[in-house]
């Protein structure tokens, strides 16, 4: 029974043994940065194994207050591939204070290890306390930044929007107990689809969901989104915009199905939502300067999208949106991976800094290439066929004009990714700027996510049956 | 299984693409050769499946078809008839050509030729898939590498012509992609397979719908008025090669896509639209040929004549009469090889004289006699001169067009004329009358060069010579089709 029980929790003990082990090596006064980045890549390969062994596993555990099934494994897999690429691509770490490199990678960790038990988590409190574990990480992660006052802004900005956020959400989540009588989300599931039309179970849903609105920065929860991607050192903010983002639509997933797709108010909303997220971060995006800024607000357009395979509460429409996160966690981190791996010094960039980098680095400025046109929905990439997944999801119900409205999007957003193609290809860089060294690994890095991102987009088959059968479990299982 | 014919021509640029991918970017003779010789080995592999393409069976022919994603129903569905087959060809032509012609380019030119095999993959892909999720992957691919090809390579407001050709078509695929997932849901058969959902048959309502998005989708592709105005600026901005390509086959793939995917799926749709597809067609025919009038630069001449001819083959196909998509299938055919020979003699003559402004050429005859030799051929194609490809088709497309919408037909016929007009009076003032002197040493096409030109140039003789070739070709494929519209 013990064994049992350890093979379910098998990947969040990595990352527990992986956190422990990273904290003894934050004690030292004089720290071997080496050594420590040796040590965090083996661990994240070691979680990536971890979530691999974890993959299969059903059961309960802690009074049934914790749920693993397929649908959580998929995505503690995302995650601790999202965090095994994040680690990758910290190697000298330029834009992290030196003294605080394993405290960087300790809070990595724990906020993995935050999120993989947030989508595990079939208890509200439970819920709670992983998401809190994974939002603290992340609110010392950002201002851990070397150099100007800028990370502190944003650490600030985090802090308070994320408590605000957590604040509301909690009051949400009384409002649901409050109607159900439980925090389970068995129990709720049992009743909440009888008395959703009523006001108090519509607004404790609406107000929990907005926590992980504020996660996956949906307008209007994402005015966080451009300062603090801005502030942070590129790495953390390409985990926050790849993991982060996987984390809150498995939880989005959960609680939506929640209702059993009786409300149409409900969905109403989400479609506003989902809206104003495309359409707003498309068009904010078009006159970004600075790439993170531009990568932002396109992270609220994707949020959008995902939105649109989550609110047609079909077995398509969220296996879609799986599929979408995914997808999205592997574009976005490419096109983060090429701003790391361009600011050598940890800086942050302008899109105009991208000028020649075809001829710096062939490689960097195809993978960039590759992922733009990714990000922008273009074939044969994994955008692409993510895209395809959420427009057919909400075609089966009948949402002609979303799809129209999503792909008129794609459209306009095409445009700004285009402009940072033009700035890497087109553009001749006004000083003579050296060719950027890319090391051997990370030279395989980057064919290894060019390659992921075409292989998943012409040959969705495997992943796409996966996410079925993880949804289908999901929302049939209870 | 037999050999899969199709997935070899398809994928012999995919295998020069790899291979250029892997070449060091120093080896400019290496790329050149790898991209001719893939260019020419699906040449070689069409004009085999053309040969032993039997056109008196019906249907489709050299199937292959796998099941690539069950859950959804998407196939890897590769077939041609008698409508795919002449544009294959036509791909495969203008491909090994266009890499011939752009022999001496210097700049960047591992990326040049990587992208356009990619591009290439992505028009044979269209021509050949059955399955509408492949369809739109390979639409799409050779959509987006327009954008960098322009852009980087191009000429005359290069990034302005290459940005509003990107966004435009982009914007027409974002009409086909819900077109597509509006028909798979309606037809209720969980199947991306093209035949399978035409077969079956869709309710009134739907193929109403759904045949507007493809017409207006495809249409701005295939330069359906008024959505044409990214063709000519494009053509103009474009590098010769990409312009060939892109005049000569990508807008067919417009065309194409309305008669594949929307007439096909739609054929009652047609029916109700045909009258506002005949109307703009027409008004493209002959805005395409007034606006024509006014041009001084070559390169937009042949633009607009472009919208012009297409026009015609959208005129053609809203006809849905047996000789009228017969007509516009040859005219696509024929128009590619015209327009190709057409870009690729200005492209010789702008990379001698830098210019390409009819004011400031002149007396071209006697400086390249060669060049304007291909240039002029060209014209005479476009006006329709018989024993000429285009010949043929236009008077298909015309006879029909006349019978179905007598006014619209006599609109095009003048649009014609005035068309006839401008061509000659263009080639009069380019290559006759008074010599520049400036340009009076350019040097003529080499020896070489001419090869790739008398081809295109012998392929307009051939079918205008012996048009029953291509005719019965395209017959065997567009006579089951125009039955779904009686």
């Amino acid at each position: 029974m013990i064994a049992r029980d350890f093979m379910l929790f098998l990947p969040e003990l990595t990352y527990l043994v992986a956190a422990l082990i990273l904290f003894f090596m934050c004690l030292p006064q004089k720290a071997d940065h080496k050594a420590i980045y040796a040590v965090a890549l083996a661990l994240a390969g070691l979680g990536v194994a971890g979530a691999l062994l974890g993959m299969g596993q059903e059961g309960h555990l802690f009074f049934d207050a914790y749920q693993v099934d397929l649908f959580s494994q998929v995505f503690k897999l995302i995650l601790a591939v999202a965090v095994l690429l994040v680690v990758g691509i910290c190697h000298g770490l330029a834009g992290v204070e030196d003294r605080y490199h394993a405290d960087f990678f300790l809070f990595l960790f724990t906020c993995g290890l935050g999120m993989m038990l947030m989508v595990s988590a079939v208890e509200l409190m439970t819920l709670y306390v992983a998401l809190e574990l994974s939002s603290f990480s992340l609110y010392i992660l950002v201002p851990l930044r070397r150099g100007d006052n800028l990370d502190v802004e944003a650490g600030v900005k985090y802090l308070f929007i994320g408590i605000t956020a957590s604040c509301v959400m909690l009051f949400g989540m009384s409002y649901i107990f409050g109607v159900s009588h439980t925090t389970y989300l068995a129990g709720i599931m049992d009743r909440l689809p009888l008395i959703i039309q009523q006001p108090a179970a519509m607004i404790g849903l609406m107000l929990t969901l907005s926590g992980f609105f504020f996660k996956l920065a949906v307008f209007p929860f994402h005015f966080w989104a451009p300062d603090v991607y801005q502030g942070a050192a590129n790495q953390v903010a390409a985990f926050i915009a790849t993991a982060s983002k996987a984390a809150a639509v498995a939880l989005l997933i959960r609680l939506t199905a929640l209702t059993g797709g009786t409300s149409l108010y409900f969905i109403d909303v989400l479609m506003v939502l989902c809206v104003a997220s495309m359409t707003l971060g498309n068009l904010v995006a078009i006159v970004q300067k600075g790439i993170k800024r531009m990568l932002a607000y396109s992270s609220v357009a994707h949020a959008g999208y995902v939105l649109m395979g989550i609110l047609t509460m079909s077995e398509l429409g969220y296996s879609a949106a799986v599929f979408y996160s995914m997808a999205y966690m592997l574009m976005n981190f490419a096109a983060f991976g090429v701003v790391v791996m361009v600011a050598t010094s940890g800086q942050n960039l302008a899109i105009s800094d991208l000028a020649g980098l075809h001829k710096r680095s062939p490689l960097l400025a195809l993978t960039l290439m590759i992922a733009l046109f990714s990000l922008a929905g273009i074939p044969p990439t994994v955008g692409f066929t993510g895209k395809f997944l959420v427009f057919a999801g909400a075609m089966q119900q009948g949402y002609f004009w979303l799809v129209l409205v999503g792909m008129i999007n794609a459209t306009i957003s095409l445009y700004y990714y285009l402009m940072v193609i033009k700035a890497a290809y087109l553009s001749e860089s006004p000083a003579e700027l050296p060719p950027l060294v890319v090391s051997m690994p990370l030279r395989l890095l980057n064919y290894l996510l060019i390659a992921a991102m075409v292989y998943f987009g012409v040959c969705p088959g495997g992943f796409l049956d996966l996410a079925q059968a993880a949804v289908r479990g999901m929302m049939g299982g209870d | 299984m037999s050999f899969p014919i199709l997935s070899a021509i398809m994928l012999s640029p995919g295998l020069g693409l790899l291979a250029v991918l892997f070449l060091p970017r120093e080896n400019k003779r290496a790329v050149r050769w790898i991209s001719l010789l893939s260019a020419g080995l699906s040449l070689a592999l069409t004009l085999y499946a053309y040969a032993v393409f039997d056109t008196t069976a019906k249907g489709l022919q050299f199937v292959e078809r796998v099941l690539w994603v069950k859950s959804l129903g998407i196939y890897y569905f590769l077939a041609v008839d008698g409508i795919s087959l002449p544009l294959v060809l036509l791909t495969s032509i203008v491909f090994f050509t266009g890499v011939w012609t752009m022999w001496d380019l210097e700049k960047r030119v591992k990326e040049f030729f990587a992208l356009m095999l990619l591009m290439v993959l992505g028009v044979y892909g269209v021509f050949m898939a059955l399955d509408l999720f492949f369809l739109f992957v390979f639409y799409d691919v050779s959509l987006f590498p327009m954008y960098p090809l322009i852009a980087i390579w191009g000429s005359t407001r290069k990034e302005y012509g290459a940005l509003k050709l990107t966004l435009y078509l982009l914007a027409g695929s974002a009409l086909v992609l819900p077109g597509i997932l509006y028909v798979y849901f309606q037809s209720g058969l969980f199947s991306f397979d093209l035949m399978e959902i035409a077969a079956a048959g869709l309710p009134p309502s739907v193929q109403s719908l759904g045949f507007l998005l493809f017409l207006f989708g495809f249409g701005v592709l295939a330069g359906l008025w008024p959505f044409h105005t990214w063709s000519p600026v494009g053509h103009v901005a474009a590098p010769t090669a990409v312009s060939m390509i892109h005049a000569g086959v990508l807008m067919k793939l417009g065309a194409y896509g309305v008669l594949r995917v929307g007439m096909f799926l739609c054929p009652q749709g047609l029916v109700e639209w045909s009258p506002l597809m005949a109307t703009l067609a027409t008004v493209g025919i002959v805005y395409g040929a007034l606006v024509g009038l006014a041009q001084t630069d070559l390169k937009y001449v042949i633009g607009y004549s472009s919208v012009s001819h297409m026009g015609l083959v959208s005129l053609g196909l809203a006809t849905g009469t047996l000789g009228g998509v017969d007509g516009a299938v040859f005219q696509m055919f024929a128009h590619g090889i015209m327009t190709a020979l057409f870009f690729s003699s200005v492209g010789h003559i702008y990379d001698r004289t830098h210019t390409k402004l009819i004011p400031e050429l002149g007396g071209m005859a006697k400086v390249m006699p060669r060049a304007s030799f291909f240039f002029i051929l060209a014209a005479l194609a476009g006006i329709g001169v018989p024993c000429l490809a285009s010949f043929w088709a236009e008077l298909l497309v015309f006879i029909n067009g006349f019978q179905v919408y007598p006014a619209l037909g006599t609109a095009a016929v003048l649009g014609l004329v005035v068309s006839a007009l401008f061509m000659l009076r263009v080639v009069q003032r380019t290559f006759y009358g008074e010599k520049n002197q400036k340009y009076a040493a350019a040097p003529d096409m080499s020896a070489v060069m001419v090869i790739p030109r008398a081809l295109l140039a012998g392929a307009i003789l051939l079918f205008g010579l012996l048009p029953r070739l291509m005719l019965d070709t395209i017959q065997s494929g567009v006579a089951p089709l125009v039955e779904l519209f009686k």
